[in-house]
């Protein structure tokens, strides 16, 4: 028998907010993060609307009290590694302690700027600009601010990457190699992953709109979203109760294409549908769907038809919150593991900002309209990206 | 929990697995680079999809077609890979191009394949697998972490068979800066070198190292995995009490050790005190200067020694660095990239 993965806390910071606080504020008054881009430099800004934290890496390291040095990605993931695990930090001795983050971009915002000097002449490059490149980099720079070291991992699975960040957290907590798992990933904004979402002609020149049938694509978002997991052990040591925890967890492939979602969502649906089984739950038990939902053309598709296969047809209220906060891809399933919890927490579900017409293929309609006190006991949140991954959590009451 | 090794498919600078004289002849070079020895792909990859692979997605499936060839499999119930890097051939073209147009008149493909997991979803994609598949990124314990991942999996998913391997490129661009950080030298080095020099850095490798695992004890001769060890630690005194404990604690009477020793400077003196404290009555070898160093290549270790027990080999004699092991039941991979340590704890069975 597995031990429950409790939610203890949470730490996040997105486009609408540098807090879980700020974030749920800006989820109950509707508030989109997505806008002009001011502190990423790039050709496309007057273009290419995206949903950038509003603060430049001196102001942000500030805040982490961490090196202003270290790529946006640390920063990011180091603010909200702090909230999660602040309050708590001086109650973990003895216990054993992981870090599983997930990112997609890893140092890429630092090395752009100076890749072609490098190139040129590299001994005319500052180091310290490279040597934080690889995704693990940033993991390590973040885990060692806090002094985790019992486990350190970092998944890279594109926008599912966090979903599988804080699957393995469970299942590490679950037979009982760890006690504490902090999970959830970042990534920031870079010109690399803008100039390559824009040549696959998916990033929509106006607002987002997803499941909306006249939506356009998606906007880039950055941020970073984690959970504070722990043992019943833990949490008794700690002297905290949780609202809920990790119940379900899948991880699929969709086997169909390197960028694509096959057109009936196969990998969808074997995510979803063994989430489900693993959490013990039928469809019909589940209160809130936490749409991926980018809203490109091809991803709304898929999911909305493997979720209408999956349900029968009685689909449960759903959304998609990337409306506010953007796609911030290997955070992404971070940021929405966040609001998971604050939906079950505050019994929420929040609009799906800016839709306006029903999808032709996909018949449910996303919940529009803010429900507030809603016995939410059962959240399934969706993660689906390139390379075919495709991962599925399930949060349970407890 | 313990895993079975029934199928190994390497692609590396000495050379790959599906070659009967791979390992058979000792090295010569002297370089500053062991980049791929690559097969002909053909019996592997169509010929329209290998024309548009990098290097990372070659060598991974390649490897990962090898592995399944030798375990007998068309196609695995799940995918976990290890790469420090990913693919950073496509990365590197997409970058220098968006800066050299100034961002416009990009084409796609480069940036396609540039994510990290995709040499992992190019495998599901290619045999079909919508099982389970995860990609790890954690420097030098992206491949151990994989492994870590796979018994996680197996727990939960008994009686299935899992892909998962190892796998770095090495470009020009990562050459470069991992001489000036220190893992690579910059000067070229020859087998010994590697072998027994004190060097700043290590000649440079790349590779791809796939297996099958199972939780199914196979019927024929195979590797288990009994238990993988990993830990960061800056001070490589501390490292190697630390390995030390360990290792006493499994009370294990060891046959041979693999070791990760490259004739680096900044790892000699771990390496030497546990050949001459731990290890003094085991037989010890090395493999760094077959694949160089990089940060998967433990995965390299792994294959050396399962590519060896399935076709009923010792281990190559050019490998020992002394006496080599008259059995081989118990074995131990230690290895050390920067400041990541692992060990495999394995058992022939």
């Amino acid at each position: 028998m597995k031990q429950a993965a409790y939610i203890v806390n949470t730490g996040i910071i997105t486009a609408i907010g540098n807090d879980t606080a700020a974030c749920l504020d800006a989820l109950l008054h509707s508030r989109t993060g997505v806008g002009k881009a001011e502190y990423l430099k790039t050709h496309w800004s007057e273009e290419l609307p995206v949903a950038e934290v509003k603060a430049s890496n001196e102001a942000l390291a500030a805040l982490a009290v961490v090196d202003a040095k270290w790529p946006r990605t640390a920063i990011l993931s180091a603010i909200a590694v702090k909230e999660a695990l602040q309050p708590l930090a001086d109650k973990l001795q003895g216990l054993k302690v992981g870090f599983f983050s997930a990112t997609t971009v890893g140092g890429m915002d630092l090395t752009e700027n100076v890749y072609k000097a490098f190139k040129e002449d590299s001994s005319q490059v500052d180091f310290d600009n490279i040597k934080n490149h690889e995704c693990g980099a940033i993991t390590e720079l973040v885990a060692n601010h806090f002094g985790i070291n019992d486990f350190v991992t970092t998944i890279s699975t594109a926008c599912s990457s966090s979903a599988n960040s804080i699957m393995m957290a469970a299942q590490m907590i679950g037979n009982g190699m760890l006690d504490v798992a902090i999970a959830g990933g970042a990534d920031s904004l870079s010109r690399f992953t803008l100039n390559g979402f824009n040549t696959l002609m998916i990033l929509d020149k106006q607002f987002c709109q997803p499941f909306d049938n006249n939506r356009r694509g998606l906007n880039l978002g950055e941020g970073a979203g984690y959970l504070l997991l722990m043992s019943e052990k833990a949490m008794q040591q700690c002297g905290v109760t949780a609202t809920c925890i990790v119940s379900g967890y899948a991880n699929a492939n969709d086997a169909y294409h390197q960028t694509a979602s096959s057109p009936d969502g196969t990998g969808n649906k074997l995510a979803m549908g063994n989430a489900l089984k693993v959490a013990n739950l039928q469809p019909a038990d589940i209160n809130y769907i936490n749409l991926h939902g980018t809203g490109t053309a091809n991803n709304d598709s898929s999911e909305g038809k493997a979720i209408e296969v999956l349900f029968d047809g009685k689909v449960p209220a759903a959304s998609s919150t990337k409306a506010y906060t953007g796609h911030t891809l290997g955070a992404a399933a971070g940021v929405e593991a966040v609001f998971s919890v604050l939906s079950i927490r505050h019994g929420l579900v929040y609009p799906n900002l800016r839709w306006q017409t029903q999808m032709e293929d996909v018949s449910f309609k996303p919940a529009t309209e803010l429900q507030q006190g809603v016995a939410i006991n059962h959240v399934l949140s969706n993660s689906f990206g390139f390379g075919g991954n495709c991962s599925s959590l399930v949060f349970s009451k407890c | 929990m313990e895993l079975y090794i029934t199928g190994t498919g390497i692609v590396s600078g000495a050379g790959n697995s599906g070659d009967d004289s791979f390992l058979k002849e000792v090295p010569s070079y002297n370089t500053d680079k062991l980049l791929c020895i690559e097969p002909d792909y053909k019996a592997y990859i169509p010929a329209m999809q290998l024309r548009r692979m990098s290097k990372a997605v070659r060598i991974g499936i390649g490897a990962s077609k090898m592995c399944m060839e030798a375990a007998g499999i068309e196609k695995p119930d799940a995918i976990s890979v290890g790469t420090a890097m990913g693919c950073l051939a496509d990365t590197e073209v997409f970058l220098g191009k968006m800066i050299a147009q100034d961002e416009q008149m990009l084409t796609p493909t480069a940036f396609i394949q540039s994510t990290h997991n995709t040499v992992s979803g190019q495998i599901a994609l290619l045999a079909g697998c919508y099982g389970h598949n995860l990609t790890y990124v954690q420097r030098g314990h992206s491949f151990e972490h994989a492994v870590i991942n796979t018994q996680l999996y197996l727990a939960d998913n008994p009686h299935q068979q899992m892909l998962v391997g190892g796998i770095d490129e090495l470009t020009d661009g990562s050459l470069e800066a991992l001489k000036i950080g220190g893992i690579n030298r910059k000067e070229n080095s020859t087998p010994t070198d590697v072998l027994n020099g004190n060097t700043h850095g290590a000649v440079a490798g790349e590779g791809a190292a796939f297996f099958i695992m199972t939780d199914a004890k196979p019927a024929t001769p195979a590797v288990c995995i009994k238990d993988v060890y990993a830990f960061t630690e800056k001070d490589t005194a501390v490292a190697a009490q630390k390995l030390t404990n360990y290792i006493n604690s499994q009370s294990l009477n060891i046959d041979a050790v693999i070791l990760g020793q490259s004739g680096d400077e900044k790892s000699n003196a771990f390496y030497q005190s546990l050949r001459s404290e731990v290890f003094s009555n085991t037989s010890q070898y090395a493999f760094k200067h077959l694949c160089g160093e990089y940060a998967t290549a433990s995965a390299f270790a792994l294959g050396m020694l399962t590519n060896a027990i399935a076709k009923c080999e010792a281990l190559p004699s050019h490998c020992a660095l002394g006496n080599e092991a008259s059995v081989l039941k118990n074995v131990l991979i230690v290895n050390h990239y920067m400041h990541y340590y692992s060990c495999f704890v394995l058992q022939i069975v």
